[in-house]
């Protein structure tokens, strides 16, 4: 196989894992099980936990808007490390677990921010690569 | 330093290697930002397992000396005894998190600890040490399935990290420079041979002159 279709082939790996249907938050906290399927079959699930932590962030009315995961995506156009949330209630939430102020339909976070999101978001949030 | 390609020099092969340093440079530029976002995960699972173990082996060492009174006080074949009739089936929900395309364990431990009533051994034999033991054991459990699930984590995460990062090496160091080194070549050799095109314009100019 010659290195250009590698190269494709690895591209087109790279969002494998993000879901065909996002799930909303009320959703998924009304689903017995709270799972998504992801493009290469596989499952990918939610941690209760998590969901009820988002659930408190989030009036109620809100809660069918916010699709799950929450995409984080990073784009290297962007520079490296940095990421783009868009969505309004995507971003709503985000700005809240980070302390940030809010922005409207997008908000472009920075590696620590990333890490920060991950270590309080870890099954909610995915990586999508975008180019 | 990098092996050239053997390439034509010509210009629909420059177009061609242009095109695939572009590709191999958005691939590269996407895999590193995989390799650190990897990085990220990595550390915060290892955060996770810096925390989890010294708790979980405190509560082993707990439940081991409970253990050891237990033996002192019941009776080492009447904790055997009670140990071999103890319920042993425990609800672990198993399922996986994905981690950009990582499947990595999530476990979701119902209540481990159980009421001496339904731990199964009878209760008119056995002491309330015996029950402390347990107990103690039960709450090492869950912080060993918790901790097992983040070293799984750990390592999975560390086995891709080392499958991208190759991939990310042979891109910056062999295939990018590789392709940068024929367009260099192309580049010389097209500005050659326009050189040489033009001295021997020049040159048939002069014969003609010289002619006439």
């Amino acid at each position: 196989m010659s290195s250009d279709r590698i190269i494709k082939l690895e591209l087109s790996r790279l969002n494998l894992h993000l879901p065909e249907r996002r799930l909303s938050l009320k959703e998924a906290l009304l689903s017995p099980r709270p799972q998504v399927a992801a493009r290469d079959g596989s499952v990918h699930v939610f941690k209760r936990g998590e969901l009820e932590f988002l659930a408190g962030l989030l009036p109620e009315a809100d809660r069918d808007k916010l699709p799950l995961p929450i995409l984080i995506a990073l784009e290297p156009k962007l520079g490296r490390g940095t990421a783009r949330i868009s969505g309004e209630v995507e971003v709503k939430v985000v700005s809240q677990v980070l302390g940030k102020e809010a922005a409207a339909g997008e908000l472009l976070i920075y590696r620590p921010e990333v890490a920060i999101l991950r270590r309080k978001l870890p099954t909610t949030t995915q990586y999508l690569f975008m180019w | 330093m990098a092996m050239a390609l053997a390439v034509a020099p010509t210009r629909m092969e420059l177009l061609k290697l242009r095109q695939r340093v572009g590709l191999a440079q958005k691939g590269y530029d996407l895999l590193k930002e995989k390799m650190d976002a990897l990085v990220i995960e990595f550390f915060e699972v290892l955060k996770r397992i810096q925390e989890a173990r010294p708790k979980a082996l405190e509560q082993l060492s707990v439940a081991h000396r409970a253990l050891s009174m237990c033996f002192a006080i019941v009776g080492t074949l009447e904790t055997k005894q009670a140990s071999k009739e103890t319920k042993r089936e425990l609800q672990v929900d198993v399922s996986t998190r994905h981690i950009m395309g990582i499947a990595v364990p999530a476990v979701e431990v119902g209540e481990v600890e159980r009421n001496a009533l339904i731990r199964g051994y009878g209760l008119h034999m056995t002491s309330s040490v015996l029950d402390e033991a347990s107990k103690k054991f039960e709450r090492a459990l869950k912080l060993l399935i918790e901790l097992a699930e983040f070293e799984e984590s750990a390592f999975a995460i560390a086995r891709e990290f080392e499958k991208t990062k190759r991939r990310v090496n042979a891109l910056e160091y062999i295939l990018i420079p590789r392709l940068k080194e024929a367009i260099k070549f192309i580049m010389m050799r097209l500005d050659e041979m326009e050189r040489e095109n033009f001295s021997r314009l020049k040159r048939i100019k002069a014969m003609l002159e010289e002619r006439e």
